[in-house]
């Protein structure tokens, strides 16, 4: 059994008095596609803000391929190999779609403070640029202004920005919100052909989406994970249907 | 010894007048997010409708009044021309109040000419307080300390003991809730912006007839109000009666600094060295007194970016 | 993309025949309508396209024109440089103190970041007329443009060469920067700062060198002023001059790469031709400063885009009546402002207050204003600024009317607007 690519100890964050993650212990196994799901207010962003780098921990330990980030800066984090998404599209809005896209993969060829050479003439980009775009269906509208799309189509977007990193860890969060069942579906296949080869860490409320995507589920309640497991472990778990779940009919 | 005493409460009481020009601003911040360049243009509006309404109606009459209409052009500026830019974001109503306090300050060149008016501490009130060994200290000075004083109690019973004062700091920290809730938070935010332009008025009202009162005292105290809100943290009334406080407190003190950097250095035996230098090394502290303020300003953003009781970060 | 390029080598050759067609004085002007076009979109750069808001860029303006000044006096007065790379030594002063100070102010953001800015340049102005060996004292720092290279730069002609060669360099590099990675990096910035470091980016790294290069190229600005003036004075750490910039840069428009320098070359002009004319050249700048902030948020040049816009959708028949009277409302607008300024001015300025003196007790004298005398007493005076806001007034209502005939008559648009985003907001 490899070492797991994420493991959170004994994890706490407090603001002030109010504790919201209050001792997490996680670890998310290379490879696999693991769920976060709980109920709302139970701290599943503020971990995915910790893990990203936007918050640092009060206490506790997060190692991402056995090194400490914990407290880093989020761009830190993101060389090291783990991108993120956000819940709220955060893209560049009065960019086109290919730039934004463009944004994203610069850095990966290392083209930050470089004012000395045309991007427009960099084939390397200009692919990786394209095939992106391919990759999640959105070459058609590579002029569009990013912000005039349709949100659907601006959530695929948030994922391509996600990738252009090449990480070998991706968080997701909540990426169907809002979604249609259609476009669920068609967004719940591309997770699924992109997080091949990656390791996946997603945070959803559609049941559906969570128990046929995920290979294990962590179940975040009131701060603390109370339950690990596959699909069948946590849908049978009394604790979790006590706490979330409920009791839905078995299908 | 007595100069050290004096030079100290009359930092306090330009610190006190700093407050009172502030204390508008920081809230108006905290509320709307927008940072009203023309919040010291107020202030100039206030000393000169104070000077104006002098010569017609009496120094009292006129220090009343002149607020009053200082605080009615500042409903004016936010129902009319604030309001409208709302929607394109902080930064373009950033640039309108620019515009705005670019305007008021050559309107005022216009009406007034481009020099200092002759308004000055009318007679009754022109006698000193008291006196300490040889030096006279002007009862004025006392006046406008008190002035400030007063208004920063009446201010702070007002926001925590009346219900107007408890819609205000809801609608500042909770503009659509309180909204939800059924206040008429347009309505605040016009009122809220009246007052802080009328506390700004009420201040050049009192201090423009004891300092000069031209068409740049905008922007020489301008300057400094953005000081003390940075230093004092955007949206803390404490936080600004604390930076006022001692931005005064220091400029006061250091232009009776005779002393430069070469004589401290001299203290450890590198006088000569530190002389041969020039520049920096030998200016007094006294003719650097206008400069401490931003030195200041530049540590706490470095040190404390929050301000001194703001948030941190 | 043709098009573009071929205008601008025409507007080029335009500026280069220009000291055939204007006089001397006229000649100068252009000059600092030059440095001002230069200032301006380097100020651009920083606020337009990243997003940061500086009011008081003029410091980096100001320590270019000293690096300059003092290049030129050294070496015993022969100057660091040959006289026409004098202005590298005003870039490489505003990269310098750019770097130092960008390094600072970006490490916040928004207002914060303009409050920053504005202290930094309030220090320098405060600190400068007491470092009287950098700054000089209240008369400044003169120096002289040397011979090199076989012309002496004795001519307002050989200046002008040189500084429009700078401006055009300066320019064009300014322009293919917005092609580089950084360039794009800059326009990030000012979307979304916040998602770049999630995408591996050093923001602060990168906004302190876009301030760096704005700086710089505000030196070079400065610089060029010295080698115009042949002095500098700390005069130029004023807020106006801050001022000028921010004002200038968005009457231009942020939206288009020359709008700025456009805005600034305008405004320049114009305080060059008015200034005599009238007191009051600024309230007039502030005015329409306020005016475009509040109506044309795009700039006098986003009167391009929206009459694009216009023109794509309605024939231009439909058109013509509606430019016409728009032109006709700003105009008589801009008439009746003009008068009852002017009339404002002569009323409350000291020569009429000493003829009111004088004639104490009977009515008011006339004023003097466009070679005819007024009353002031008399409504025809103030009929006539009435007058004119009605007339405008009139038509401002008759141009909406139009437009929102042209907006319910045409058909629904099938997709969005086309996007012009390949020579977007650089």
């Amino acid at each position: 059994m490899s070492d797991p690519i994420l493991a959170l100890h004994g994890l706490r964050k407090s603001f002030g008095p109010t504790d919201i993650i209050r001792g997490v212990d996680l670890q998310v196994r290379t490879g696999e596609r693991h769920a976060l799901i709980g109920p709302n207010g139970a701290g599943k962003s503020t971990l995915f803000h910790l893990v990203s780098g936007q918050l640092a921990p009060s206490s506790g330990a997060i190692r991402f391929e056995g090194r400490e980030i914990g407290g880093r800066t989020p761009q830190a984090i993101n060389r090291r190999g783990l991108a993120r998404s956000f819940q709220i599209t955060n893209i560049f809005p009065r960019l086109s779609t290919y730039e934004n896209v463009r944004l994203a993969v610069m850095r990966a060829h290392g083209l930050q403070y470089a004012f000395w050479k045309f991007i427009d003439r960099d084939r390397r980009i200009r692919e990786e640029t394209g095939r992106l775009l391919d990759l999640v269906r959105l070459a058609a509208k590579a002029g569009s202004v990013a912000g005039e799309m349709a949100y659907s189509e601006q959530r695929s977007l948030e994922i391509a920005m996600t990738l252009a990193s090449d990480p070998r860890l991706i968080l997701l969060d909540e990426p169907m919100a809002g979604m249609s069942h259609d476009e669920t579906e068609y967004t719940s296949q591309l997770i699924r052909e992109i997080s091949a080869g990656r390791t996946l860490m997603i945070v959803e409320h559609d049941m559906d989406v969570v128990f046929s995507l995920s290979d294990r589920i962590s179940v975040l309640v009131y701060g603390q994970v109370i339950a690990t497991g596959t699909p069948a472990e946590i849908r049978a778990h009394a604790g979790v249907r006590e706490a979330y779940l409920g009791d839905e009919a078995t299908p | 010894m007595e100069q050290l005493l004096f030079s100290l409460m009359n930092g306090v009481i330009y610190g006190l007048l700093l407050f009172m020009v502030s204390a508008g601003l920081t809230l108006i911040f905290g509320m709307m997010g927008v940072l009203n360049f023309a919040h010291a243009s107020f202030y100039m509006l206030g000393a000169y409708f104070a000077y104006t309404l002098q010569g017609v109606a009496g120094f009292w009459p006129a220090v009343i009044a002149a607020p009053l209409l200082v605080g009615l052009i500042g409903v004016a500026v936010e129902r009319c021309f604030l309001r409208r830019v709302h929607r394109h974001g902080h930064a373009h109503e950033l640039l309108l109040t620019f515009g705005l306090s670019f305007i008021i300050a050559e309107s005022i060149k216009l009406f007034y000419g481009n020099y200092p008016v002759d308004y000055r501490v009318p007679a009754p009130l022109d006698f000193s307080a008291f006196s300490i060994g040889s030096t006279q200290y002007p009862f004025y000075r006392l006046l406008m300390g008190g002035i400030a004083i007063a208004m920063f109690i009446a201010i702070y019973l007002m926001l925590t003991r009346t219900r107007v004062g408890i819609v205000v700091r809801s609608a500042i920290h909770r503009p659509s809730m309180a909204e939800a809730l059924g206040h008429n938070v347009p309505l605040v935010f016009m009122g809220v912006f009246g007052v802080g332009a009328a506390l700004a008025g009420l201040a050049g009202a009192v201090a423009g007839a004891f300092y000069t009162t031209n068409p740049n005292m905008a922007l020489e105290l301008g300057v400094m109000v953005f000081v003390v809100v940075v230093v004092g943290g955007l949206g803390s009334l404490a936080g600004a009666m604390l930076a006022s406080l001692l931005i005064g407190i220091i400029t006061s003190l250091a232009v009776t600094v005779d002393a430069s950097l070469a004589d401290l250095f001299a203290l450890f035996g590198a006088g000569e060295w530190a002389r041969g230098i020039g520049g920096l090394m030998t200016l007094n502290l006294s003719s650097l007194a206008a400069t401490l303020p931003f030195a200041l300003m530049l540590l706490v953003l470095l040190v404390r970016p929050g301000g001194l009781l703001g948030e941190n970060g | 993309m043709r098009k573009t390029l071929i205008t601008c080598v025409a507007g080029a050759a335009l500026l280069a025949a220009l000291p055939f067609l204007l006089s001397q004085g006229l000649l100068n002007a252009a000059i600092q309508m030059l440095i001002a076009a230069l200032f301006a979109s380097a100020y651009n750069l920083l606020c337009g396209q990243a997003g940061m808001l500086s009011f008081g860029h003029a410091a980096y303006f100001g320590v270019g024109a000293f690096a300059t000044v003092h290049a030129m006096n050294a070496v015993g007065g022969a100057g660091l440089l040959p006289t026409p790379l004098m202005p590298l030594a005003g870039a490489l002063g505003g990269l310098v103190f750019g770097a130092i100070a960008g390094w600072f102010a970006t490490q916040r953001s928004g207002t914060y970041f303009a409050m920053i800015t504005l202290a930094i340049a309030e220090l320098v102005h405060s600190l400068a007329p007491h470092l009287k060996g950098v700054f000089g004292g209240e008369a400044g720092i003169s120096t002289m443009r040397m011979p090199t290279w076989g012309y002496d730069f004795g001519s307002t002609t050989q200046v002008y060469y040189l500084t429009l060669a700078w401006v055009l360099t300066a320019m064009a590099l300014l322009y293919l920067y917005t092609r580089t990675p950084l360039g794009r990096l800059t326009l990030g910035l000012r979307e979304n700062s916040h998602r770049l470091k999630f995408l591996g980016y050093n923001v602060h790294g990168l906004s302190t060198l876009v301030f760096a290069i704005s700086a710089m190229f505000s030196g070079m600005a400065g610089g060029l002023q010295v080698l115009s003036n042949e002095s500098a004075n700390y005069v130029v750490f004023d807020p106006s001059l801050s001022a000028a910039a921010v004002l200038n840069t968005y009457i231009g428009g942020v939206q288009v790469f020359l709008g700025p320098a456009f805005g600034a070359a305008l405004m320049t002009f114009f305080g060059y031709a008015i200034s005599d004319l009238t007191r009051s050249w600024l309230l007039y700048q502030g005015i329409l400063f306020v005016l475009v902030m509040m109506f044309l948020p795009t700039g006098l040049t986003g009167l391009i885009a929206i009459t694009g816009r216009l023109r794509e959708r309605h024939a231009p028949a439909r058109l013509m009546p509606l430019f016409v009277l728009a032109a006709a409302c700003a105009v008589l607008a801009g008439a009746g402002t003009v008068f009852t300024i002017e009339l404002l001015q002569r009323l409350f300025s000291q020569e009429y207050r000493a003829l009111m003196q004088a004639g104490a007790g009977g009515p008011w004298p006339a004023v003097a204003l466009f070679d005819r005398s007024w009353q002031p007493g008399s409504p025809a005076t103030w009929g006539v600024p009435l007058l004119l806001f009605g007339a405008a007034a009139l038509l401002y209502w008759r141009c909406r009317q139009i437009l929102n005939a042209l907006a319910d008559g045409e058909p629904a648009p099938s997709g969005p607007a086309p996007a012009q985003h390949s020579e977007e907001s650089a």
